[in-house]
This record gives structure tokens, sequence and C-alpha cells, in this order.
């Protein structure tokens, strides 16, 4: 009888008025539940994952997503927490980049480096938000020479929160012109809730090799991870591994480098576990990118939190699927352009259960 | 040309008769795997004859278990590179010096097992731990671990160390055991130091009808498979990094063979989970919120604290925590202040001599007038009447005479 699937009207997402800007433009909310109790609050601001709640062990609700108080915070926040990143996610050497006999300058705004889509990135829009079933759609956008990239690109993500604890983000983007495209989403987990920071979680990476750094944290080359720090092919507490000696360590300060993941790509694939051992809870990864950037929050202590204060280095960890950092300068560059008629997919869902 | 030099030659000091020293090894195996590094590894079926001549023996490295003060003596003068395993302290000076150190965090195994029991609703809790003896520094290390996260929390520290395993007079240990965990308020949660103790602990209980985990909840440390499977009870157990610990010892050995210098790296490993079976499963309160404003509330209630501090400790507003506390606890955070206030009193009443007014000022009380209108309006007695009647109960039982 039910073989048509109706969306359950207790699970369809409505708009809540969220606040105004200092520029005047008003931003809502969305929540969507699924059947654990699970809640996702999304924003139309910055297309952000606000706040993501789910069960511990014992059944208790708590949140595992790091956030800002309000939309103000939001808009003058430099951490991108829970946003939707894009046109670039992560870094483009000096900025610039050569496609097809062009060269283009883009925003610098990261140590002379081009980072998230620069100053006027994704995060920062506010994104038409409609919804989709039990899913949210979100639209955007970015006109031709936004940031400084070429061509007027539409996206669409849809997020899907379902009933066996995923969250899934699916993106499409379409151009007039040909263009890099490197779409990701900047959550920042802390699978405790409000206790502890993440060095005792456990990471598992199905990865063996990363992407070294140079000292403006653009690629400098591939390394293998066999028995260093980064190895996580054997689950592994953050905490100590971020005390090994290593001299990419050294330079990140902590983990902000880029996995290089298993073949095939193009097809959604489990890459990444964190399992925080107190709450029990644990978060999987599933994606269709080449490349898992994990990022340990050592610069959170910029980042206001809900109530007052700031976070602290290590309150919160993102692992951002995605393609290769200035891959557009790259021999494998054209794997990160999209022309026109053709259209961009991501798919990347994060899954949190308990043991 | 061509030749590969000889694999290193690398000694193993590690007792493999216990679980936690196989996963030591069994991690530093698990290195060797993914990097196909080659060594020719030593280990003895008994560890110590590879002791007593380590001065001699012409090998390239050593990775040695330093919570055995043998090995730590016969390791001080050795030319070889060697990497310490062993227990955290809490006190840096107690690390060897200029020897790489992988430990497992003594102090986040106890506060793993301690944040369990909080979770499970208890309010009472305690330590067994063992006597010190000459190997089991680390037992020392957690007794601190544990009474200094109770004092942080304004908890009386309960330990008790009872007799050696190995004693003899199992019977009299067992007897003082049972009498210790008769004594304790109950329900109560303990922390046991390692799950050998936990296993002895269920035992005695078992023998003094007290039931687990209603009556006392327990946590072992360890994750001891051959334990667990002499426990009639499942017992839950906090699960020590030890697989990483051997994997960490392991990289820094074969960075050294290569020439680095680790003589200061130190490396700490978090425990890596608890295994949760039925020897801790009480009553777990549904809501975090609830459970850590009760927590707070047995810290600070005396001290005259008001739903506000309480609400804002717990970081919501009063009226989502007072949702909290009416969908859970079927009470007020104002009654669930008050209840404990005059548990508090009435404790005091029962087991102290002290003056009336100075319980009132001591449980939170504004005014003696005050703890007067609790008492009547929740018991319909006076506090003096309330401490007759109890102290009346006492006696009744203590003599066991049959007054009517």
């Amino acid at each position: 009888m039910n073989s048509l699937t109706y969306p359950n009207a207790a699970h369809v997402p409505h708009a809540v008025r969220w606040g105004t800007l200092a520029d005047g433009r008003k931003v809502h909310r969305w929540t969507m539940r699924n059947a654990q109790d699970m809640r996702v609050d999304i924003s139309d601001l910055g297309g952000s994952l606000l706040s993501w709640h789910t069960p511990d062990r014992h059944g208790r609700i708590e949140g595992v997503v790091l956030g800002h108080a309000d939309p103000i915070a939001y808009a003058n926040a430099l951490g991108y927490l829970g946003a939707l990143v894009g046109r670039w996610g992560n870094r483009i050497r000096n900025g610039r980049f050569e496609l097809d006999g062009v060269s283009y300058r883009l925003d610098r705004n990261n140590n002379g480096h081009h980072l998230h889509g620069g100053h006027d990135g994704f995060h920062q829009a506010v994104w038409h938000v409609d919804t989709d079933g039990n899913g949210l759609l979100l639209t955007l956008h970015s006109p031709d020479g936004e940031g400084g990239f070429p061509g007027n690109l539409d996206v669409q993500v849809r997020y899907e929160l379902q009933d066996d604890g995923t969250l899934r983000l699916d993106y499409q983007a379409r151009t007039d012109q040909a263009t890099p495209i490197n779409l990701t989403a900047h959550p920042y987990f802390n699978l405790g809730g409000a206790r502890g920071d993440i060095r005792d979680h456990l990471l598992w990476i199905d990865a063996e090799d990363f992407l070294a750094v140079d000292a403006g944290m653009i690629p400098a080359g591939k390394e293998s991870v066999a028995g260093s720090a980064f190895d996580f092919r054997h689950a592994a507490p953050l905490g100590s591994r971020l005390t090994w000696p290593h001299p990419q360590l050294a330079v990140a300060k902590g983990f902000d480098h880029c996995y290089c993941l298993r073949e095939p790509h193009g097809q959604p694939r489990k890459v990444a576990q964190v399992i925080d051992p107190a709450s029990g809870r644990r978060l999987t990864v599933i994606t269709d990118q080449p490349g898992l950037q994990l990022y340990t929050g050592q610069y959170l202590g910029e980042s206001p939190k809900r109530s007052a204060g700031f976070y602290k280095a290590f309150d919160g960890l993102c692992l951002e699927a995605q393609a290769f950092p200035d891959q557009i300068n790259s021999a494998t560059a054209e794997r990160v352009v999209l022309r026109p008629g053709t259209v961009y997919r991501q798919s990347t869902a994060y899954q949190i259960d308990t043991l | 040309m061509g030749l590969s030099p000889p694999p290193h030659r690398i000694a193993l000091l590690f007792n493999a008769n216990k679980g936690y020293d196989r996963e030591v090894i069994a991690g530093i195996g698990q290195y060797l795997n993914s990097t196909r590094v080659e060594w020719d590894l030593y280990l003895e079926e008994d560890f110590r004859s590879r002791i007593q001549g380590i001065e001699r023996w012409h090998g390239d490295g050593i990775i040695a278990d330093f919570d055995d003060p043998e090995v730590v003596a016969a390791l001080s003068q050795s030319a070889l590179p060697v990497v310490a395993v062993g227990g955290s302290y809490a006190d840096a000076s107690l690390y060897p010096e200029r020897i790489p150190y992988i430990a497992t965090d003594n102090a986040k195994l106890v506060q793993l097992g301690y944040r369990h029991l909080i979770d499970q609703g208890l309010s009472h809790f305690a330590f067994y731990s063992l006597p010190p003896a000459p190997g089991n520094a680390w037992a020392a290390e957690r007794e601190v671990a544990y009474a200094q996260l109770l004092q942080a929390d304004e908890l009386p520290v309960t330990i008790f160390r009872g007799q050696p395993t190995s004693a003899g007079g199992w019977d009299h240990a067992s007897e003082q055991l049972v009498e210790w965990l008769q004594e304790l308020p109950k329900p109560v949660g303990i922390l046991c130091v390692t799950d050998a103790r936990a296993r002895q602990l269920v035992q005695a209980c078992q023998l003094a009808r007290i039931s687990v985990p209603e009556q006392i909840a327990v946590v072992g440390i360890d994750n001891d498979s051959l334990t667990q499977m002499l426990t009639r009870i499942p017992l839950t157990s906090v699960i020590q990094g030890t697989e990483e610990m051997g994997r960490t010892a392991a990289h820094l050995l074969h960075q050294m063979l290569r020439g680095a210098d680790h003589t200061q790296t130190r490396i700490v490993v978090p425990p890596v989970g608890i295994n949760v079976q039925s020897s801790s499963k009480h009553q777990p309160l549904r809501s975090p919120l609830v459970m850590r404003a009760r927590h707070y509330i047995r810290q600070y209630g005396c001290l005259g604290v008001k739903t506000e501090q309480v609400a804002d400790y717990v970081g919501v507003s009063r009226t989502a925590l007072e949702e909290h506390f009416r969908r859970e606890l079927k009470q007020t955070v104002h009654q669930a202040l008050l209840q404990h206030k005059l548990e508090h009193a009435g404790e005091l009443l029962t087991s102290s001599s002290l003056p009336l007014a100075d319980i009132a000022v001591r449980c939170g009380f504004t005014s003696l007038q005050y703890m007067y209108a609790v008492f009547r309006r929740e018991y319909n007695l006076t506090p003096k009447q309330f401490q007759a009647q109890q102290r009346g109960i006492d006696i009744t039982e203590s003599t066991d005479s049959s007054a009517s």
C-alpha cells in the first residue's frame, strides 16, 4: 500500500526566523529530525550546519558539532564552522591558476594564498532554501568574477537526515564558462558533546598517502603514511598522535592535511571513522571524493562559542571531503574544471551511531 | 651491492603471560607489518632470564616494560637504544631520565571509568585499589587521579586497598573487603584499579549478597578477556590504548635506529574505549542536562545555590532545565535542591552532635527557622524530633530488641 514514499509530516522541515545580519538581510533556520530523535539545524546563512543533536550510548541527546551563538557571530567568524565551502574549498597557491591559456587572479585571503572561495565565499552567502521531501534543497548563484573565478555558477546542495543517522550532502553545479570547482562542507565534530576535546577521540582513515605541505600549507608532495603519525589505517587516539615527533605536525601545529583516499574515486565508499570512547558515539564518513582534509581545530581559539567565551584548540575536528588542495595547479587540473554543458557532482555522507 | 643490511635485533622485555603486555607486543607487530620493517625479535618464554644478561646481549635495540623496577634497574646502564613502555606519572620527575617513554594515561583511564559511573546516575563513589608493591606504581597513580577527580567535584574520597591479590589468607582478605563494602552508602559506583580487582570485588558482593549492579556498580580497567570469562557478572571495563602504545614504541625505536634522538620524547596514550557490560548498568538518567545538574547540586547544593546557578552551570535556560527535571524526575530544580539539603541535614542530625544552627548553615538553609519550616513541611517533624526518631530507630536495629 505504502509503496510510494510520502514524506512523514513530522519530518518535513520548516523555516524559522533566526535573525538579521548587520546589512539587514534576514536569515532563517530549518530543523530536520529522524526516528532516533536526532535533530539537525541548518541555516540559509552559509548553508551552514548549525547543530546536530544525537543520542549517546545511553540514548542521551547532545550536540556534536561546534557553532556560534547567532547570525552576526557567523557573519563575523573566521573558522567556517559548519559552512558549505566554495567555489574552491581549501587553498590555491598564490591565488593564481591558468585555464585554457588565460591566467586568473583570485582573492588572496590566507597568507598570500587563496582559501575557501575568498572574501565572498559561499560560507558568507545567504542561500535560497526549499524543502524537498524529507530534505532541504539549498541553491546559490555565484556570479562571474566572484572571488576572481570565471563563469556564472549555479550550485545546489541537498541535505537529508535519514533514519539510520546519516546526514547526506549531495552537491551539483553548472557553469556558463570553464571554472575550477571544489565544493565541501566544514562541520567541526566533537562527539563528546560538551565534555572534553577531540584528543580523546580515535580516528581511522582508509588512506595510504597524504599530501605533505610547505610553510604556506600548500601541498609539496605525496607521502606514505606508513608507520608515521599520519597512519590511521589502524584506529588511533588523536591526542597521542598529535605529540608524535613529525615535521609536518610542526608545520601545521597539528593535523591540517589532505589524505589521498583509495580508488575508485567517483563512487561513494567508507573512508573514515571517528570514535569517542566516553559517549560511545561513532562518526562514519562516506564520500565519492578523492581527498579528505583532516583538520584538528588548532586555531579554534579565535572562534566564539554558542555560550560565552571562545573555543579552545582541539575542541573540534573537521573531515572535509574534497578534491586535492591546489589541484588546479597540478597535472590533474582538468579533473577539477567544470565546463559548460557538464554537471559537477559530489556526494558525501556523515553517519553517526553508537557502539 | 644488492645486499640489504641484516635485520636489526630487537629485544622485547615484557611478561607475555599478561594480556596488557601481549597487546603492546601485538602493536609492535602491527607496526612492523604496516611499514615492512624487518626486525629479528627476541622474546623470551621466561623474560626474567633475558633481563639478567641484558648488558652482555649483542642486539640493536630494546623495548621494555618500565613498570617493572627490575627491568628499569637492568637497563639503567644500557648502551643500546631503549624505548620504555609503562604507566603515566602525574609528577613528570618520576619518569626515567633520557629515555623515550610511551605511557598509558592513568589519569584518563580513571576519568573515563568515573564519568561512566556518573553517567549511570550514581551519587556515591569509591575506589578499590591495591597495596603498594614494586611494579604497581600505576596503582598509586590511579588512586591520586581518582582522589583529584572526587576532590574537584567536592565529593568524599573513599579508597580501599585491601590485601595483595596473591596473599594466602584470601578468606580474611575477603572478609575485610565485604566489611568495607557493607559500610559504603548505597547505591555506590566502585572503580577498580584492574579487572582482577574488579573480579574479586564482584565475588565478595556475591558472598555478601550485595546485588551488582543495583547496590554496587563495578567498573574495572584492562578489558582483560580472561578475567571477563571468569567473572559471573559481565564486567564493564576501561580499555587501555595498548596496541597504539606498541605501535608508538616501535615507531620511536625505528627512528632511533636511523639516528633520531628521542631521549626527551614522552607520548601519553589515552584509553581507547570502555566495554560497557552489566556490572555497571545502574539506572542511567536519560537527560545529560539533568545528570550534570544533579552532579552540580550534589557538590554545591549546600552552599545555597539557586536554580539560576544550576542552569548556568549546565548551560541552558532555567525554563529548559525545569522542563527536563519535570520530565525526568517529576520535580522542580528547587525541589531537587531542597531535597539535597534536607538529606544532608538529616545525615548530620543522625550522625553528628553539631548544634542545629550549625547544621542549618552547613546545609545551605538561610536560617534555622527556614530549616524548621522545611522539616515540618516535608516530614511533619521538627529537626529535633527527626533526630530523636532517627536515633531511636538506629538503637532498635543495633540492639535487635523488640521495641514495642
